[in-house]
């Protein structure tokens, strides 16, 4: 089951989103490199796979990275204070185009969910955990993760 | 030139609409495919339709069908930009009448491809 | 870890000189995050001390390993269009015209990359020529690297989005992961080989040679070199594409500038062999001596210069 959502495939989307997007160049985004530290302040964003597959796409990191990451896809300057409405769409919207597609990699066509965005990720019944990349984006730690729930 | 950037994020719309921007175009935005409907409907001329796919409300395949069935729209130029990258929904909407297709994630260099592609901007000279 | 403002510097300098790429203040950290792999799998504990190293020990390997990691090979389908259009609109038609039949027609992509060019012109040449028109194309490039993902025909979603009109990557193109693989049919259209620009060219008459976006990179004897062997392998109707920013003129006298469509093409001159030391002075003025003999080389094509479009 995992192995339609391999994570070359998975890293591949991960990176296409942060280069086209948030970067403006390759190569930022690379695999975290020893242990992960624990999240202090984190924040989620995610959406669920619908249809014959279900699953979810999502995205862990410090809320300070998630306004980064806001204030880089809104082309906001670094000391420009996002409002909660901007941060919601902004890193919504970045798991909103890496679940549209890890869908693609399902082998039936499902729906995807509407993003969703919170400091507590709830938990999905029966879900197994398929991929689970640590990275790093300009050294701060992010979690791309994929769940299938059989 | 003016487009309607159509997309239930604002953030995927400002980006949308910025890009357009820098190629010369005015925009419009709408949150989803009915409000799109209610800006056309207001009598607001577009040349270029961007439509997300995935939108509470009117999803932008109705959105495609529905300007597809309105002779007086038939000007309008139908571009997907959505996240939905399956080959088999590219063919959907492709059939439904939209002209080309834009996968997220992309770059304003993608954007600018296509719609030189569609002619509504000119070929830019590469280096 | 941060990169000293002595590391950026000689890696913008080295870069700019060999790409003509610009790295400006803010893409330190573009810099540090490539070049951190290569200095992991140098054994280096850094980038200061791997490019120290590269620097200290003039390591030509090294700098060239350095510089394609920070230029991004960007290419796209149908890259600058109106060349398709051209050859779609006129070339195809014309070389149709005037060859014997059964024609066949043979194509050169050098220095084709990873194969957007060859792949867009077999989906155009798919789609114009009737299928009594048997055609063939060599896509060349200097490295394998690049020519073992043309062969593959695997391009990422990103790159998919490059120029690709929906239309055509639906018929050519299927889905595998994350990527998107050209179809077989397409693929066994284009023969990749590798070539160095600078060695005797591939044998054959070629109908049309796409040498697009590499002259830049070379000085002037080499330009005229690579030009002349080009003259060599045209076929007699056969024309040259070069880059939108490229031209023969002030560089080979041996060549026609011809405006076909939006796009222009390049055949050997009639008046002076392809070769001759270009003449700047003649060069630089349409309508003499030059441009009288091109519209009488074209018109034997059977179409008229500046009626084109």
């Amino acid at each position: 089951m995992s192995a339609m959502v391999d994570s070359d495939s998975v890293y591949a989307i991960a990176e296409s989103v942060f280069s086209a997007m948030i970067d403006g160049d390759e190569g930022l985004l690379l695999p975290w490199e020893g242990d992960l530290p624990q999240f202090a302040d984190p924040l989620y964003a995610w959406v669920d796979l619908l249809g014959e597959w279900q699953g979810r796409a999502a995205l862990t990191t410090e809320a300070p990275t998630a306004h980064a990451l806001a204030r880089a896809l809104l082309m906001m300057g670094d000391d420009e204070v996002v409002s909660d409405a901007d941060l919601i769409d902004a890193f919504g919207e970045i798991a909103n185009v890496v679940g549209g597609n890890v869908k693609a990699l399902l082998p039936t066509q499902g729906t995807l969910g509407l993003p969703r965005v919170d400091a507590v990720l709830p938990p999905h019944e029966g879900g197994s955990l398929s991929q689970e990349l640590r990275l790093s984006w300009r050294g701060q730690p992010i979690v791309v993760a994929v769940w299938l729930f059989g | 030139m003016r487009a309607l950037v159509i997309d239930d994020s604002r953030t995927m719309r400002r980006i949308v609409s910025g890009t357009l921007h820098n190629l010369g175009f005015e925009t419009v935005e709408a949150e989803h495919g009915q409000a799109a409907l209610d800006v056309l409907d207001s009598g607001v001329h577009v040349d270029l339709a961007c439509i997300d796919w995935n939108m509470p409300v009117m999803d932008g395949l109705t959105f495609v069908t529905q300007v597809r069935a309105d002779p007086a729209l038939r000007d309008i130029t139908l571009m997907m930009v959505t996240t939905e990258s399956e080959q088999s929904q590219i063919v959907r909407a492709l059939a439904a009448g939209a002209h080309e297709y834009l996968i997220k994630p992309f770059t304003a260099d993608a954007i600018r491809e296509k719609l030189e592609w569609l002619g509504l901007v000119p070929a830019e000279e590469y280096v | 870890m941060t990169l000293t403002s002595d590391t950026f510097e000689w890696v913008a300098t080295l870069v700019r000189a060999r790409s003509a790429i610009q790295l400006g203040p803010g893409k330190e950290y573009l810099v540090e995050s490539r070049l951190l792999p290569l200095a992991r799998a140098a054994g280096m504990p850094g980038v200061d001390a791997y490019v120290s190293k590269i620097r200290n020990g003039r390591d030509t390997v090294g700098e060239r390993a350095v510089v394609e990691a920070l230029t991004t090979n960007e290419t796209s389908w149908f890259r600058d269009n109106s060349p398709f259009i051209a050859l779609r609109a006129h070339l195809l038609p014309e070389l149709m015209a005037v060859r014997n039949r059964p024609v066949h027609l043979k194509f050169w992509s050098a220095a084709c990359s990873t194969g957007q060019e060859p792949y867009s012109l077999a989906m155009t040449l798919l789609d114009v020529l009737p299928p009594t028109v048997t055609f063939e194309i060599l896509a060349t490039d200097l490295s394998e690297k690049v020519l073992d993902r043309a062969r593959t025909g695997k391009y990422s979603q990103l790159e998919i989005n490059r120029g690709l009109p929906a239309p055509l990557m639906v018929r050519h193109f299927t889905r595998v992961g994350a990527e998107w693989q050209v179809s077989a049919d397409l693929r066994s259209r284009v023969t990749f080989r590798p070539h160095n620009l600078l060695d005797t060219p591939p044998p054959g008459r070629f109908d049309v040679i796409f040498l697009r976006n590499v002259l830049i990179y070379f000085d002037l004897p080499t330009k005229q070199q690579i030009l002349r062997r080009m003259a060599s392998v045209l076929s007699p109707e056969g024309s040259l594409m070069l880059g939108a920013a490229e031209t023969t003129i002030g560089v080979d006298a041996g060549w026609d500038r011809v405006p076909v469509g939006a796009a222009s093409v390049y055949r050997p001159s009639r008046a002076a062999p392809a070769g001759s030391p270009a003449v700047p002075s003649q060069s630089a003025r349409p309508g003499a001596a030059t441009g009288a003999l091109a519209a009488s080389s074209v018109s034997a094509l059977g179409i008229r210069a500046g009626a084109v479009r």
